[in-house]
């Protein structure tokens, strides 16, 4: 627990935490504002009417949370890349075995901070979304009385949990690719380009890409009538996945545990010479 | 080394490692009394910090075994790191977090740290007021010092230091002397890599040089500068094989390296291989020989016995040494 409390202040105080997360929301507010003011000088009314689909309640609940979980899949790569790297580059995973730390356990409970910091990124973001939908909805004068929907708030914390759960596979699979990779650049890189790679390769071998682990992850959260929202949110490849929601979940799974199984099992074989 | 295996506080046997094709060390035997402060020298790329990753865990060996405190160390034993501070190569930390953060924060890995520790040790180095910036902030010898105070963290018997006084000023070095000396005396063992061979001298009991990956030498370090000491005497370049011919009969004697390099009429140095207090029966016998030395020394010294030791030339596979200007 000493390690996991440690990561964890760790990551409270780093730039990196700070940043993702004011990237993640302030683009969203962003799009948000941008799109309730426009939208009353948009001249066709169905335009109108669809511009103003992102501030009006409930729904606007479902496009905050797909837009969330598909960019923040691509901010959660490259954050865990980030976190890994700098471990090997920085030397401070070094330091920690020279004292006689466990290799494995000092990475799994750095991962395991890194995915509490996650889920707390996700709900901070949304939160803030859903602000800045209910000052859209103000601004463009869309009533908010949806905001109380009991339907949707019911499967919303179904939803935010499968969501964090395929960020953090995402995560680690950053994660994974940067402790191969021994440097934080070289597993950023690696990383963005995986998931822009599984985006593209979806035009031409969607049966295999389904099983990818972006691809899984979005479609792990399709779990309602949001589920296309979803699956098409954030810039994420809008691969349309014959995946279940739930065979997704488990195959999230699969991912997440090979990420970690891969990158534990080379951070405890590895020649330390950094 | 002559002390027994129960009293050696860090002990390796044929040690062996390999990177690709290259021998980094090859079958290294070093013997490291309890207690004392141990001064492990060796010219760059000779081995040393392979050496120090070897005795942290941070590479696996290919060959050979380490004891430290009295027990095996492999794969595996980590926890006898509990016992162990170390500071290898350069000090690493989180730039963005403050000195005393980065103690903090590592002082939760590996064995327990009391709560006061880190406080302790941030004025033990100085840096009370500095403890809250940035290490990125932070010069070369504030993070070096940050590097010892971390090494001190679980309050270690055996301390492992890999040039601990890069970047130090002056008056840190002297501190860092002084605190390395009373570890010493408290029972501790301090085991220092350097090439900084002035900095052994004054430091260090025991001393171990290595040279391609092999230990070369180890003893005490009076015992070592005694069986080494030597009496150079400085004689007109035409009398040097005269001067040879009546030294000889004294003790072996040999022209130094640079001999025949030097200007036409320029002395050369002879070095006689004798105690500092044969240096009058020395200035003697050259006289008696019609030979008037322009100079004369007597002693030994560390970085003579080094060189001599490890060549003073690159090692096949080693970094490269500095081959000096020649008019």
């Amino acid at each position: 627990m000493r390690i996991f409390r440690a990561g964890l202040r760790k990551l409270v105080g780093r730039p990196a935490s700070i940043v993702t997360v004011g990237l993640l929301a302030g683009l969203l507010v962003l799009i948000i504002i941008a799109t309730a003011t426009v939208s009353q000088r948009s001249g066709s009314p169905r335009t109108q009417q669809e511009a103003l689909l992102l501030v009006t309640f409930p729904g606007a609940y479902d496009i905050i949370l797909s837009f969330i979980l598909g960019l923040g899949g691509l901010f959660a790569v490259i954050y865990g890349a980030a976190i890994a790297g700098s471990e090997w580059s920085w030397g401070t995973l070094k330091n920690a075995v020279a004292r006689g730390e466990s290799r494995s356990r000092y990475m799994l409970l750095t991962f395991a901070a890194i995915s509490v910091m996650v889920a707390v990124g996700l709900a901070l973001t949304f939160v803030i979304g859903v602000g800045a939908a209910i000052v859209g909805a103000t601004v463009a004068n869309v009533p908010t009385t949806g905001l109380n929907d009991a339907a949707t708030l019911g499967r919303l914390p179904e939803e935010f949990l499968r969501g964090w759960f395929a960020v953090t596979e995402e995560a680690a699979l950053g994660f994974a690719i940067a402790t191969l990779a021994r440097s934080q650049l070289a597993g950023i890189g690696a990383g963005i380009a995986f998931y822009f790679g599984e985006t593209f390769a979806t035009i031409f071998l969607p049966d295999i890409v389904k099983y990818l682990p972006f691809a899984v992850a979005r479609a792990s959260v399709a779990v309602s009538g949001s589920a296309a929202a979803a699956a098409n949110g954030g810039g994420g490849p809008g691969a349309a996945s014959a995946l279940s929601a739930d065979t997704a979940l488990v195959l999230v799974a699969v991912w997440l545990v090979g990420s970690l199984v891969v990158a534990l099992g080379f951070t405890e074989r590895a020649e330390i010479t950094g | 080394m002559t002390a027994s295996p129960s009293t050696l506080a860090l002990a390796t046997r044929g040690l062996r490692k390999k990177y690709g094709a290259r021998v980094a060390l090859d079958g290294l035997d070093l013997s490291v009394p309890s207690g004392v402060v141990y001064g492990f020298l060796g010219p760059n790329g000779a081995g040393k910090t392979t050496t120090m990753r070897l005795l942290t865990g941070l590479l696996h060996p290919d060959a050979g075994s380490i004891e430290l405190l009295g027990r095996p160390f492999a794969r595996g034993d980590r926890r006898r790191l509990f016992d162990v501070g170390a500071l290898i190569e350069s000090p690493s930390f989180y730039p963005y977090l403050s000195g005393r953060s980065n103690l903090r924060e590592l002082a939760a890995a590996g064995a327990p740290v009391p709560r006061n520790r880190v406080e302790e040790l941030i004025e033990l180095v100085g840096l009370k007021d500095r403890a809250k910036d940035k290490v990125s902030g932070y010069s070369l010898g504030m993070k070096q010092r940050l590097g010892i105070a971390a090494a001190l963290l679980s309050d270690p018997t055996l301390l492992l230091l890999d040039e601990p006084a890069n970047g130090l000023d002056p008056a840190g070095i002297v501190a860092m002397r002084e605190t390395l000396r009373h570890l010493a005396s408290t029972g501790k063992t301090v085991f220092v890599s350097s090439h900084l061979l002035g900095e052994v001298q004054v430091l260090a009991d025991v001393v171990g040089i290595i040279a391609a990956g092999k230990l070369v030498r180890e003893g005490s370090l009076e015992t070592l500068l005694a069986s080494e000491a030597v009496v150079r005497v400085r004689v007109p370049k035409a009398s040097v094989e005269a001067a040879i011919a009546a030294l000889t009969s004294i003790a072996p004697t040999t022209a130094t390296a640079a001999a025949g390099n030097e200007p036409d009429g320029a002395d050369t140095w002879l070095r006689v291989q004798a105690t500092p207090d044969r240096a009058s029966e020395i200035n003697r016998a050259l006289a008696e020989a019609g030979i008037y030395a322009s100079g004369l020394e007597g002693g030994s010294d560390l970085e003579n016995l080094f060189l001599e030791l490890t060549g003073g030339e690159p090692h096949a596979g080693s970094e490269g040494t500095f081959q000096g200007i020649r008019a």
